[in-house]
């Protein structure tokens, strides 16, 4: 007999996707046992610890075909289980991936699907959030079983029951023409050092760098402070030195460090929205009128391509005495 | 017989049409309705100009004069329809009175010949010139389009001239046309059998094209006229309101347009007029620095969704569970944030289609219902909301501008009402740049003895970015505070130093009950130097200053000649980029792309720069703080001696003994 709630549990080969984990918490507010439905590689060892956060069956399969096509497959097999059993709702997380066979599960089997769930009552019923989280939206999923929803991740947090899930594989009969669009290659943007929004130290350049090289002296003061983050100003994002995720302001990110260096940096009013926070400015131009000098608690009128190596010399000067 | 044929042919073609127009009126009729019935003395002007007249399609020199001749060629031959229509039941019988005039016989063969003169240039263009306007639109049915009206009038001119070589056209000479054609006919049984053939013809030929009409791009013959009629009468600027009351909240909250149905008729209306002649794609900002927004091809997309959906639409279906979503499966999510909400594109349409305003529509369906809209903004929407700005600067930073200044009179509660009131702007009150502007215009007001004040913490955004975002319930939340606001403090009159505030407060507040006489600073600056109150040093020297038109200010307001008359008066000495006045080109901030990032294509400031310093000039002049900041940062990357500064500043600097910075 299958459970009222069904959770698409997304997995790697390192374990579930921790929104997996939130799915299953959520879904034992309304069904004591839900079951988690994982494709893919590491799916059946990942039953251990959807079991753990209260997972009463977990439907598994490790064929690398969910991993090689994107969506199809799992939508694909999702409908024949649902065909054959079906629950009265499936949860997905509100990922690029599970939108993704959600969509795809809708098409196939014309149930209704909401997105961007808050919080759901029981598989009829959830809760959205609209105008930035000002007001809240209570929706009714009206259509056949199962209602399909898509919870926001961190919408609450997981809590394990220490229970343990009965495992069924399922047969990954996935035929040619559902497998769709194949993917050829993963591409991470390598992330070196801290994350900007952690560092304690930011060093930040500006339109004064002058070109992309010149991040390099940076990123070499940032490795002898240690710990310390690169960032960027929108104009030099702008012109293409340093990628989009460097970028600190208003269109960027907000960081609020103990210390903020900013080299090159006139500090437009974009630029300061996104390191105002910051403890301690120190602001380093060539022109004596740039509104940061004026707001730094050290301002150094000079060349940074004199005033930067000279500091990253004396920091090393100072660890190596 | 001939008249028992005739009736059957008219029959058929006239219930198909009905038929197939029919589909399209039901699609209409389910539209939400549009109020536009305000001031119809102004819409039948509008209608005898841009129709009657063809005034925006003189914009383009030969493409206008290709599209009047057929345009007016078809108009003068519709009486020859009926004409035909006699004939063909009886070679003998006419229209009463005006198939014996010879000025008809006249007209007739005048505008069947420049039809025929219409359609070559049309084909030129298409077939030689081949313009980038047309890159997404229909060639081949153009081409149909424009083979068939060549056929009907080659037949009407045809067949004149065979009833002239058999003798029996009333006026030969007054039809020199088909006179000069009759020879190519010899007269006797050949010519009555090729008369007969020429009038069905040419009677087949329009019957057939009535019928294929509704499903065409050609409907615009039909919907044009009641389009233009529709267009708004406020300034370009001006957006409709979208009332959310969430306490009286039922069922029937829209949140701007989701699917079909929420278009309202005159939005649907925009869409079955369409012709796809390109020229808003043109225009367009977008699309000229390779976004992927052609308002031309939103148009197409959203016309071909709606006919799509026709039958459902028709049926009663109503909502995302029975229609498709218009985002993204009309246009993508990418095509409606591409917006810089310039206008260009509206100004340019023929036919009066209001591209912007459905823009706003689908971005007030993306941002409010859905939150989906580019997350760079959010940080914008987010001050706004909680700080009443867009940068979440604290209130009382507002009046930071004023510590170099001498005594700004900051309006307290309770206060007599100044005779102005300086609305400062929130970039005017925080952005270190536009802070110049600010101080240089009440610079100016002292030495002109103007009486004016501030609200300095009291001011908040009007409101503009969040509504062009699309945040329709945010912008009424601040529209409403600062009209009253406003009204407590016993404001009449208003300068505004940002043409999005100048546009805000002058167009949009009334509907919130804010009526206030709202000039823009450099329409008050130009009137005080008229009235000799400011006296620039006549021996100043500017240099050359090529002035940037803002788009909210120009285009969206038509105020071009003020800002231009006080630079003037500071002593510069004018060049106009190529685009300028109501053709000026955007500086890539508006429609909340402020707050967005540029990543396709190249960046628009940049390429309004470049138009800028090709002009040769020192100096390149705004008159907005959207403008500035755009033009001064592509100014900057390019490393350019060329000078971005405010029209005020330049005149402080020509006028005041100590103009500050």
């Amino acid at each position: 007999m299958a459970g009222a709630a069904w959770v698409f549990a997304e997995v790697a080969p390192d374990g579930p996707h921790p929104a997996a984990l939130e799915l299953l918490t959520h879904a034992r507010s309304f069904d004591e046992a839900p079951a988690a439905i994982a494709l893919g590689p590491g799916a059946i060892a990942a039953a251990t610890e959807l079991g753990a956060y209260g997972a009463a069956t977990v439907y598994a399969s490790d064929d690398p075909v969910f991993a090689e096509h994107p969506g199809r497959p799992a939508a694909h097999v999702l409908a024949g289980l649902i065909e054959a059993e079906p629950p009265e709702v499936v949860l997905f997380a509100q990922t690029y991936d599970s939108r993704d066979v959600a969509g795809r599960l809708q098409g196939r089997i014309g149930s209704s699907l909401m997105g961007n769930a808050t919080s759901i009552r029981d598989p009829r019923h959830a809760r959205a959030e609209i105008f930035g989280g000002t007001k809240l939206v209570d929706v009714e999923l009206a259509g056949p079983a199962p209602t399909l929803i898509l919870l926001r991740p961190k919408s609450i947090a997981a809590e394990p029951t220490g229970g343990t899930a009965r495992v069924v594989p399922v047969e990954a009969d996935v035929p040619d023409d559902v497998r769709g669009a194949r993917i050829v290659e993963r591409n991470e943007e390598a992330a070196s050092g801290p994350r900007l929004e952690e560092a304690k130290v930011v060093l930040a350049g500006g339109r004064g760098l002058g070109g992309p090289e010149a991040f390099a002296i940076l990123d070499e003061l940032a490795n002898e402070i240690g710990g310390a983050a690169v960032g960027a100003s929108r104009a030099a994002v702008d012109a293409g030195w340093v990628p989009y995720s460097y970028q600190i302001g208003q269109t960027g990110k907000t960081v609020k460090p103990e210390v903020y260096l900013a080299a090159g940096i006139s500090g437009a009013l974009q630029h300061i929205v996104g390191m105002k926070g910051a403890k301690r400015i120190v602001a380093i131009n060539k022109d004596a009128d740039a509104p940061l000098l004026a707001m730094a608690d050290l301002g150094v009128v000079g060349d940074l391509f004199q005033v930067l190596p000279a500091l990253t010399e004396e920091i090393r000067r100072r660890k190596g005495s | 017989m001939s008249a028992l044929a005739l009736a059957v042919v008219l029959t058929v073609a006239v219930t198909l049409f009905w038929r197939r127009a029919h589909a399209r009126l039901e699609v209409l009729r389910s539209a939400r309705p549009s109020s536009r019935s305000d001031q119809p003395g102004a819409r039948v002007r509008r209608e005898l100009s841009h129709v009657l007249g063809q005034r925006k399609l003189f914009q383009k020199a030969a493409p206008g004069v290709m599209h009047a001749f057929i345009f007016w060629g078809f108009l003068v031959l519709l009486p020859t329809i009926v004409e035909a229509m006699l004939a063909a039941i009886d070679r003998d019988w006419t229209l009463p009175y005006l198939g014996h005039v010879a000025w008809f016989a006249f007209l007739q063969d005048l505008f069947a010949s420049l039809v025929v003169v219409g359609v070559a240039i049309a084909f030129a263009i298409r077939k030689i010139q081949r313009p980038d306007r047309f890159r997404g639109s229909h060639m081949e049915e153009a081409d149909q389009i424009l083979l068939t009206i060549l056929g009907i009038v080659s037949t009407l001119l045809l067949w004149n001239a065979s009833r002239i070589a058999l003798g029996i056209a009333g006026h030969p000479a007054a039809a020199p046309v088909a006179d000069a054609l009759s020879g190519l006919f010899g007269g006797g049984r050949g010519t009555e059998v090729a008369e007969r053939v020429l009038v069905w013809s040419h009677l087949l030929l329009v019957l057939g094209f009535l019928t294929y009409l509704p499903r065409s791009k050609h409907l615009h013959i039909i919907t044009a006229a009641p389009n233009v009629y529709l267009a708004k009468n406020h300034p370009l600027g001006y957006l409709e309101p979208l009332r959310i009351d969430l306490e009286a909240a039922d069922d029937d909250v829209r949140l701007g347009a989701s699917v079909a149905t929420d278009l309202s008729r005159k939005q649907v209306l925009d869409l079955f007029s369409c012709t796809e002649c390109g020229r808003c794609q043109e225009v367009c900002p977008a699309w000229n620095t390779g976004k992927a927004l052609s308002p031309k091809l939103l148009i197409m997309d959203l016309r071909d969704q709606v006919a799509n959906e026709a039958p459902l639409i028709t049926a009663g279906a109503s909502g995302v569970v029975e229609l498709q979503p218009l985002v993204p499966n009309a246009v993508a999510d990418q095509v409606v944030w591409d917006c810089v909400t310039c206008g260009a594109c509206v100004r340019e349409c023929p036919v009066d289609i209001e591209h912007v305003d459905t823009i706003i529509d689908l971005r007030r369906n993306l941002v409010m219902a859905e939150s989906r809209f580019p997350r760079e903004a959010e940080a914008m929407l987010r001050g706004v909301e909680t700080s009443q700005n867009p940068w979440s600067q604290p209130a009382s930073a507002r009046t930071d501008w004023t510590a170099s200044v001498e005594s700004i009179r900051v309006l307290q509660p309770g206060d007599p009402p100044p005779e102005v009131l300086f609305w400062v702007g929130c970039a005017g009150a925080f952005d270190e740049r536009a802070q110049k502007t600010t101080r240089s215009i009440a610079r100016l007001l002292a030495a002109a003895d103007i009486d004016f004040a501030i609200l300095g913490p009291r001011e908040r955004c009007t409101g503009d970015p969040a509504r062009r975002m699309g945040h329709e319930y945010l912008f009424q939340m601040l529209a409403e505070a600062n009209v009253e606001t406003l009204n407590g403090a016993g404001v009449t009159k208003i300068v505004a130093s940002c043409a999005h505030c100048f546009n805000t407060l002058a167009n949009e507040y009334p509907d919130y009950g804010g009526r206030y006489e709202v000039v823009h600073h450099t329409e008050l600056l130009s009137t005080l130097v008229a009235e000799g109150r400011l006296r620039p040093d006549p021996a100043g020297e500017r240099g050359s200053v090529t002035y940037h038109d803002a788009c909210y200010l120009g285009r969206h307001n038509g105020r071009y000649d003020a800002p231009r008359d006080v630079l003037r008066a500071a002593g510069a000495a004018a060049v106009e980029m190529p685009r300028h006045g109501e053709r000026s080109f955007c500086c890539g901030a508006g429609g909340a792309r402020m707050w967005m990032e540029e990543t396709e294509g190249t960046r628009i400031n940049d390429t309004r720069f470049a138009e800028a310093e090709a002009t040769g000039a020192d100096t390149v002049a705004t008159a907005c703080p959207y403008c500035f900041v755009m033009l001064d940062d592509a100014a900057k990357a390019k490393g350019s001696a060329v000078r971005v500064a405010d029209v005020a500043t330049l005149l402080a600097e020509s006028t005041l003994a100590e103009p500050g910075r």
